[in-house]
């Protein structure tokens, strides 16, 4: 099991009332599972997908992540997470905008200390992938929306995590390029990476082979595909 | 990894030229500053530093239990040539001098020159270097003389002139050649050719020349006004010098040990920082604490600044830390922007440092040392400068930045800045309190200032003339200047004239202990004695409260004397009127004086010290004199000086007519305080210079957000003046809260400042109000210009350059 939600429930207070934003929700994703979260706005899903990413706190409940209780981690093992483990794929695609479409890609892994001359090979090598070589030394300012997002996605991929985690991740994009996504998720899916993803599109939430319908911060509903 | 920090700080500099502007503006201004005052120091420090085995040079001092008794630069001739002779294992060598001023020739031209008559030890014992000559018999022959180079320039227009003459005068109308044997190089400032400010020689000729100039006997106990140096052996501490000191003087001197006289071995390199009650010391302590404080607020700029844009920087924190990348990290990515955009300050002051000393040269009074003059391994201070600026500057906007949450950061929040407001605020307040601080202190140093020139100094100051004489001090020398004065007093623009040894320029020849005839002499008062002739009163228009000034009927009598009211009254005197007719003595001497008048108290030096009792003697019953005074009609100034000039050369040939107004040698008599006056001017400019950048800083940044708050349209109509308003009761607030804190402080300390001056000012309300007023005022004009400009300005470009 790669992690595990018990009973969590997460709320804000307004005015003296408790505000949920997570109900009672209870989770098991194993590795190699490919799961997408639907629900109307405002349902939660970003605030879950936070929550499993350990980028937002709860407040009751349980999480552990590779048996290990999230509440005991310390920031270095954390952030030894992101860097060995976890990819990112922003709703909002989130480029630092001082930095070209390369440094960008090539930031995680300057962080886990890879070697320059083997840096330069992953980053070309996924430039090309996402058709992107063009674009390398330009900076986030100067594309559009969808090639914004083209660039995060490779970020989040050139460290070659084995959990991705991903808000909306082709709200941005065209069907094509959505669908060269989706279809590249399947691939990684197949090599063994684990995709937790949140998505408005019926047509994406199929690539997954488990679709949880969030209502009002609760799980409504677990779709088995097969 | 760190190029990539410097690669995204270096990016983001340029990216917000603005900002990065104010902060590279307040950091320059306050390290430029730094530079300047260190090298100042730097300079000061260094005196007495570059002479021969510096730590073992030592210097005598004179300590008298009654300051008033005697000067604390000279000592006892033989002193120091005795401590060599008797205690050889402890000395090594000895120096002592005789200065005198006297009139110097080479054709037509004829200077006044400070003389130093001195050992031979004087070019070995500190390795001085001469350009010209032989070090070891330059100063052998008896009318041979060694002067500085530029001495021989201002002479002879060359600096090879061995062998040639320069024609001195003596004491007695005499005048005759010495024989120039060499000539020194450039040398550093030091104590022993320049003791002083009145004391910078060029000109040194042998002790044996001292009977030519009617001097005295160097190894005569009796000689107590020369300066004199040892140089100790390896390992000896100035301190060991005290016992055989206190021996020397008991066996030799035994009245001075008597009279409660000490002398005091002082290394020489603590001399100059230390001497005249370490002025110089706390002149560059106060400097320097000047400038730290101004770095400081350069830095508390930078932390503000940086602090308050934290939130266009929240994305990128958050991203980092999704990548991967842990708190550490992020403080060195922050870390490298202070230290590109201290680098770029640093290196404009060091460019800039060219341009700007000779600025400050002249507030401080003293020439800075230029870049080439600091030796090599001075290369390490900009670096020292830049990791150490930068780190201090850098790392608390780098742990505030690098501390937000993940999720507020990667949603972009903007709560972290809220939350640090009040921080922001008060170092804010920090700044305006340092700010009001230095210009309340200028401005009571100002008024004090003027006071000392405002004041009635008790005689009238303007339109007084005084030149020095030639000098034959003798009866017959008097006779002849007295009748020189009378010539020059029937000129038709000359009202007056006097001769006298005094001027009231502070400076004054002795202060013998004078008490009551029939009292005991061991109550003696030591009294500041004047030298004068009979006109002295009417020239300086000193009124007298009794009595007359030395002018009676049947002729001269040496035993008359003049007192001043306080010497009455220290006297014990009730009355002005009871002293007249009465006499004085001056232990040891047998001589009764005759209290002839009483003048009214008027201040003879600086307003520093109380009016000093003070006794006149007439100018013929010593026969000593240096200054003809003139007091001038008003009307056409130049030319009746050119004809006082004219008059001269006639009736004093071969003599300079070098003369002062008595006001400006007042100037010269408060020359700390002006210069710490402008020292100060200096420091409110650059204070506000940096109070206002962060100002500025801060508004412009609260505006980009408070533009995003209001939203675009908003922002062009109504919302200006509510911006304006905002801003204004902000800042006020701060600007009053820290004049809560600024004023007392500054009270304080001018207070204490104040207390140093015997006559001073009373403090009123109005630096205080003034100061913070000013601040308010600039502050407000500051948010109007600002925020009128940021409404105009197109919004949305604001927005997009986020
Ligand atoms: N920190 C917070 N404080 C208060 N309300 C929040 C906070 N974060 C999210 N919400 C609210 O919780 C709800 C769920 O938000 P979110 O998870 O972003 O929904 P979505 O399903 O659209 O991604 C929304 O109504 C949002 O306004
Ligand atoms: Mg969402």
């Amino acid at each position: 099991m790669l992690l595990e939600l018990k009973n969590l429930y997460k709320w804000v207070n307004v005015g003296g009332n408790r505000n949920f934003l997570l109900k009672d929700v209870s989770l098991n994703v194993n590795e190699g599972e490919f799961i997408s979260i639907m629900g109307p706005s405002g349902s939660g899903k970003s605030t879950l997908l936070n929550v499993i990413g350990m980028l937002d706190q709860f407040d009751e409940g349980e999480y552990n992540f590779l048996h290990e209780s999230v509440h005991k981690l310390k920031e270095k093992q954390r952030a030894g997470l992101y860097k060995q483990y976890i990819g990112f794929v922003f709703q909002a695609y989130h480029l630092i905008d001082e930095l070209t479409v390369y440094e960008n890609i090539e930031t995680p892994l300057l962080y886990q200390d890879v070697k320059a001359s083997e840096r330069k090979a992953l980053v070309a090598d996924i430039l090309d992938r996402f058709n992107i070589v063009g674009k390398k030394d330009l900076f986030p300012t100067q594309l559009s929306g969808g090639q914004q997002q083209l660039v995060g996605i490779a970020r989040a991929l050139i460290a070659k995590p084995k959990l991705i985690l991903a808000d909306e991740p082709t709200g941005n994009l065209n069907s094509k390029q959505g669908e060269e996504i989706m279809e590249l998720f399947k691939q990684l899916n197949n090599e063994g990476v684990t995709i937790i993803q949140v998505t408005h599109s019926e047509k994406n939430a199929a690539y997954a082979s488990k679709i949880i319908h969030l209502l009002d911060g609760r799980i409504e509903k677990e779709e088995k595909l097969s | 990894m760190i190029r990539n920090y410097f690669l995204v700080a270096w990016r983001n500099v340029i990216r917000n030229p603005f900002y990065s502007g104010l902060n590279v503006l307040g950091l320059l201004t306050g390290i430029l500053f730094f530079f300047l005052i260190g090298a100042y120091v730097w300079n000061e420090y260094n005196v007495n530093r570059h002479l021969r085995n510096s730590s073992r040079q030592v210097f005598l001092r004179s300590v008298w239990k009654d300051p008033n008794s005697g000067p604390d630069i000279t000592t006892f001739g033989p002193l120091s040539k005795r401590l060599k002779e008797n205690y050889p294992t402890l000395v090594a060598n000895y120096y002592r001098w005789d200065g005198i001023t006297s009139v110097v020739s080479k054709g037509d031209r004829i200077f006044r020159e400070g003389i130093q008559l001195g050992d031979s030890t004087l070019l070995s014992m500190y390795g001085f270097d001469l350009l010209q000559g032989d070090k070891v018999t330059a100063l052998n022959d008896p009318f041979s003389a060694v002067i500085t180079k530029e001495a021989a320039l201002k002479y002879f227009n060359a600096t090879n002139v061995i062998g040639e003459t320069l024609s001195i005068q003596n004491f007695s109308g005499g005048k005759r050649d010495f024989k120039i044997t060499g000539v020194l190089d450039d040398i550093p400032e030091n104590s022993v050719l320049a003791l002083n400010d009145a004391n910078h020689n060029n000109i040194f000729l042998p002790t044996q020349s001292y009977t030519y100039f009617g001097r005295g006997d160097f190894d005569n106990w009796q000689n107590i006004i020369l300066p004199s140096y040892v140089e100790l052996r390896e390992g000896v501490k100035a301190e060991d010098l005290a016992g055989p000191i206190q021996k020397l003087i008991a066996d030799n001197a035994p009245v001075a040990s008597q009279m409660g006289m000490k002398v005091v071995p002082i290394p020489l390199t603590d001399y100059y920082l230390q001497k005249d009650n370490a002025l110089v010391k706390r002149l560059l302590y106060a400097l320097s604490f000047t400038a730290l404080f101004l770095l400081l607020m350069a830095m508390v700029n930078y932390i503000n600044l940086a602090v308050s844009r934290s939130a266009s920087r929240i994305k990128e924190i958050g991203i980092r830390k999704v990548m991967g990348g842990v708190r550490s990290q992020l403080i060195g990515q922050f870390l490298s922007e202070s230290f590109i955009l201290v680098t770029i300050s640093v290196l404009l002051a060091i460019i800039l440092y060219p341009l700007f000393s000779p600025v400050f040269s002249q507030v401080i009074g003293k020439a800075i040392p230029s870049l080439s003059q600091f030796p090599l391994v001075f290369l390490f201070i900009p670096f020292g400068f830049v990791v150490t600026i930068g780190f201090l500057a850098g790392i608390y906007p780098a742990m505030v930045l690098s501390a937000a949450g993940t999720v507020d950061a990667v949603k972009g929040k903007f709560a972290t800045i809220k939350e640090k407001l009040w921080l922001r605020k008060s170092l804010v307040g920090f700044q305006f309190l340092m700010a009001i601080v230095v210009l309340t202190a200028a401005i009571i140093i100002t008024q004090q200032v003027n006071y000392f020139f405002s004041r009635n100094v008790g005689y009238d100051k303007e339109f007084i003339v005084a030149a020095q004489l030639p000098r034959d001090w003798s009866p017959e020398g008097v006779a002849k200047m007295e009748a020189v004065r009378d010539q020059f007093a029937s000129l038709p623009q000359v009202a007056n004239a006097t001769l006298s040894f005094e001027i009231p320029n502070g400076n004054n020849g002795g202060q013998p202990p004078v008490y009551r005839q029939g009292k005991d002499s061991a109550n003696a008062i030591a009294m500041q004695a004047l030298v004068t002739d009979d006109h002295y009163a009417d020239t300086y228009k000193i009124p007298m409260a009794a009595g007359t000034y030395f002018q009676s009927e049947g002729g001269f009598d040496s035993s008359k004397v003049i007192l001043n009211q306080t010497a009455v009254k220290a006297l014990g005197w009730k009355d002005d009127g009871e002293a007249i007719g009465r006499w004085v003595r001056i232990p040891g001497s047998p001589i009764n004086y005759l209290v002839a008048g009483v003048m009214k108290d008027f201040h003879f030096g600086s307003m520093q010290q109380a009016i000093a009792p003070s006794i006149v003697f007439n100018v013929k019953s010593g026969n000593t004199y240096r200054y003809m005074s003139f007091k001038i009609k008003s009307g056409e100034i130049n030319e009746t000086i050119s004809s006082i000039q004219k008059k001269w050369s006639q009736l004093l040939p071969g003599s300079a007519f070098e003369y002062v107004f008595i006001d400006d040698a007042l100037k010269k008599l408060y020359a700390t305080e002006i210069q710490m006056k402008k020292a100060t001017y200096t420091a409110t400019v650059l204070a506000i210079i940096i109070v206002l950048l962060g100002v500025v800083g801060l508004i412009s940044l609260s505006i980009r957000q408070k533009v995003k708050e209001i939203g675009i349209r908003k922002v062009l109509g109504a919302s200006v003046s509510t911006l304006i308003g905002i801003f204004m009761k902000e800042f006020m607030i701060v600007v009053l809260l820290a004049s809560v804190v600024a004023i007392p402080a500054a009270y304080l300390l001018m207070r204490e400042w104040l207390n140093h001056y015997q006559y001073r000012i009373d403090m009123t309300l109005f630096p205080f109000v003034i100061s913070t007023a000013a601040l308010l005022l600039v502050t407000a004009l500051l948010i109007l210009v600002r925020t009128f400009n940021a409404a105009r300005t197109n919004p949305v470009k604001s927005l997009r350059t986020e």
